[in-house]
C-alpha cells in the first residue's frame, strides 16, 4: 500500500502526466462528439431506443480507443523517465522489491486509465444522448456492457503494455516504438500477409476493434478478453521477471 | 554498522569490486576513498542492494539490505544527487519518498528546513544547483532517521559554507552513535571530516586504519593516499627519500592492523 501511496504520488507530482491525461481526453472528446454527431445525422428515423442508445456507446468507445496512445506513453514514461533521470535507484533504495514497485506503478496506471476512459465516455453519453434525443434512446441496454468493459480493458491493457515495454527496453523513444509497432504498424501489415489476419486476432487490437463492434466477430466474447488481459499482464509479467536480478 | 565480506563484483572483463573485507561500526564517520573508477561507488550499491555480488556478501546491522522492511528507516543513502526527475518540487520530492516507507510527510518540512532549503521547498529541482541537488539528497538520506549513512561524495558541488555544514551534520550524527560511511576524492576534507579511512584501488582494499595512524605529522593524506594508490598499482617506483619513509610509515601501520594492498611482502 506504501508502495502504491508512494506511485500515486509521483505520478501526479509530474507536469507531464497532466499534459498527457488533459491531451489524451481533451482530443479523444472533441472526435468523440464531432464522430457521434456524424453517426447519428445518418440514422434513420425508425431507430429504436435501445438501438440508438448503443450506437452512442459504441461511437462513445471509438472515442476513447484513441486516448490509448497517450496512455500507452504515460505507461512508458512512468518508467522510462525513471531510468533516464537515474531516479530508479532511489526508487530500488526505498523499494527494494523491484517487482512490487512495478506492481505499484500498474494499479495507479491502471487507475489513470480508467478514470481517463471515464472522463471521456461519460461526457461523451450524455452529449450523444443531446444530440440523438429526438430518437428517445434508452438509458444503457445490457448489450452496451460488453462494449464498456472491452474498451476500458483496451485502454488499459495498452497502459500496461506501454509500462511493461518501458521497463523491459528502459529507453522511452524504444518502448514508444514498440508500443505503436504492436498496436499499429503490425496489425496493419499482417493484414497483407497471407493468414496474417489470424495473427492479428492475437494482437491487442483486433480483440478490442471487435468488442467495441467495429470489425466481424471472428471469436466468442470471453475469448477477445482474454487475449486483452493477456496483453495488460503477461508483458508486465516478463518485465518483473526480467527486473529480478 | 555495515559488514562487507568477501565482496565482489565482475562486469564482464574488469573486477570492479575484488574481494573486500572490511566493518564500518557505529559512532565515527568512516571515510571511504579511492581514485576514479577504484570501486567506491560499485561497492555502495552493492550494500544497498542496487546491484548483486558476484560472490560475497553486505549486511547492514546484520542483514542483507534487500531483506530490510521500511530500508529508509535503516539506512539513508545519498548516491548521485542529480539523479532526480527535475519536474517535481523539492518537497514532492521528499513526500513521495516518505510514503514510500510508510513515514509521515511531516518530517518533510523540517528536514528541508535543517538542510538550508525551505525557501526552495516548492520549486522545482531541476532548476537547483548541483549543492541544492546535494542538500536535497542529504535531507532524503535522513528521511527514515537512519541508524546508518551511507553518501557517495556529498560535498561535490558544495560551496565552503556547504561543504562545512556537511561536516558538522555528519560529525553530530556519527556522535549521535549512526555509523557514517562517506566516500570522497578530495583529501583535504577527508582529512578534516572522517575518524578512520578505508581505502580501495581497483577493487581492492589498500588501507583500513584510523586517520591519525594513516596521517602522521609531516605528511599529508594526500601523499599517503597516492603511495597507498601506487602501492595497489603495484608499480611502487621509488621517487625519493620521502615517498620511501612514508611507504615505511604506511608500513608499519599495516603490521598494526592495516590490511595491505597484496599483503604478502
Amino acid at each position: 500500500m506504501d508502495t502504491v501511496n508512494a506511485e500515486w504520488i509521483k505520478l501526479r507530482t509530474l507536469r507531464s502526466t497532466w499534459w498527457t491525461m488533459g491531451i489524451a481526453v481533451f482530443v479523444a472528446l472533441v472526435l468523440t462528439a464531432l464522430g457521434a454527431g456524424a453517426v447519428i445525422s445518418r440514422w434513420d428515423p425508425g431507430h429504436a431506443p435501445d438501438q440508438a442508445a448503443m450506437g452512442i456507446v459504441v461511437a462513445v468507445y471509438v472515442g476513447v480507443i484513441l486516448a490509448q496512445l497517450p496512455l500507452g506513453m504515460l505507461g512508458v514514461m512512468t518508467i522510462s523517465g525513471e531510468h533516464a533521470s537515474g531516479m530508479i535507484d532511489a526508487t530500488h533504495v526505498a523499494t527494494p522489491a523491484r517487482s512490487r514497485v512495478l506492481l505499484a506503478k500498474a494499479v495507479v496506471l491502471a487507475g489513470a486509465a480508467v478514470v481517463a476512459s471515464l472522463l471521456i465516455a461519460v461526457p461523451g453519453y450524455l452529449y450523444g444522448r443531446v444530440v440523438a434525443a429526438e430518437f428517445n434512446p434508452s438509458a444503457l441496454p445490457g448489450e452496451a456492457w460488453p462494449v464498456i468493459a472491452g474498451g476500458t480493458l483496451m485502454i488499459v491493457a495498452t497502459t500496461l503494455l506501454g509500462l511493461a515495454l518501458g521497463a523491459l527496453l528502459r529507453n522511452g523513444a524504444a518502448a514508444m516504438a514498440a508500443l505503436m509497432a504492436i498496436i499499429l504498424l503490425v496489425p496493419f501489415v499482417a493484414r497483407m500477409l497471407p493468414g496474417g489476419e489470424w495473427g492479428n486476432y492475437l494482437l491487442p487490437t483486433y480483440p478490442a476493434l471487435q468488442l467495441i463492434g467495429q470489425v466481424p466477430a471472428i471469436m466468442p466474447g470471453w475469448v477477445a478478453f482474454t487475449v486483452l488481459g493477456c496483453w495488460a499482464v503477461i508483458p508486465l509479467g516478463i518485465a518483473a521477471l526480467a527486473g529480478r536480478r | 554498522m555495515i559488514e562487507v565480506n568477501g565482496l565482489t563484483r565482475r562486469f564482464k572483463q574488469t573486477l570492479a569490486v575484488d574481494d573486500l573485507t572490511f566493518v564500518v561500526p557505529s559512532g565515527r564517520i568512516t571515510g571511504f576513498l579511492g581514485s576514479n573508477g577504484a570501486g567506491k561507488t560499485t561497492t555502495m550499491r552493492l550494500i544497498l542492494g542496487l546491484d548483486r555480488p558476484t560472490a560475497g556478501q553486505a549486511t547492514v546491522g546484520g542483514r542483507p539490505y534487500r531483506s530490510l522492511e521500511r530500508p529508509l528507516t535503516h539506512v539513508g543513502a545519498l548516491l548521485d544527487a542529480t539523479a532526480v526527475q527535475g519536474g517535481r518540487r523539492a518537497e514532492q520530492h521528499l513526500r513521495w519518498l516518505a510514503a514510500s516507507n510508510g513515514l509521515s510527510a511531516r518530517r518533510v518540512g523540517g528536514l528541508l528546513d535543517l538542510v538550508g532549503l525551505s525557501d526552495a521547498a516548492g520549486k522545482r529541482i531541476g532548476g537547483f544547483s548541483l549543492g541544492m541537488k546535494q542538500r536535497l539528497g542529504i535531507a532524503a538520506a535522513l528521511l527514515g532517521d537512519p541508524g546508518t549513512l551511507l553518501l557517495d561524495e556529498p560535498v561535490n558541488g558544495l560551496d565552503p559554507e556547504g561543504i562545512r555544514w556537511t561536516r558538522q551534520l555528519l560529525r553530530s550524527l556519527a556522535a549521535e552513535g549512526r555509523t557514517v560511511l562517506v566516500s570522497s576524492h578530495l583529501m583535504s576534507e577527508m582529512a578534516l571530516t572522517a575518524d578512520h579511512l578505508i581505502v580501495i584501488g581497483r577493487g581492492r582494499l589498500l588501507a583500513d586504519a584510523p586517520i591519525a595512524e594513516l596521517v602522521r605529522p609531516g605528511t599529508s593524506l594526500e601523499d599517503v593516499f597516492m603511495d597507498l594508490v601506487s602501492e595497489g598499482r603495484e608499480e611502487a617506483p621509488e621517487r625519493d627519500e620521502g615517498a620511501r619513509e612514508r611507504r615505511g610509515a604506511v608500513q608499519d601501520m599495516r603490521h598494526s592492523g592495516v590490511r595491505g594492498g597484496h599483503g604478502q611482502r
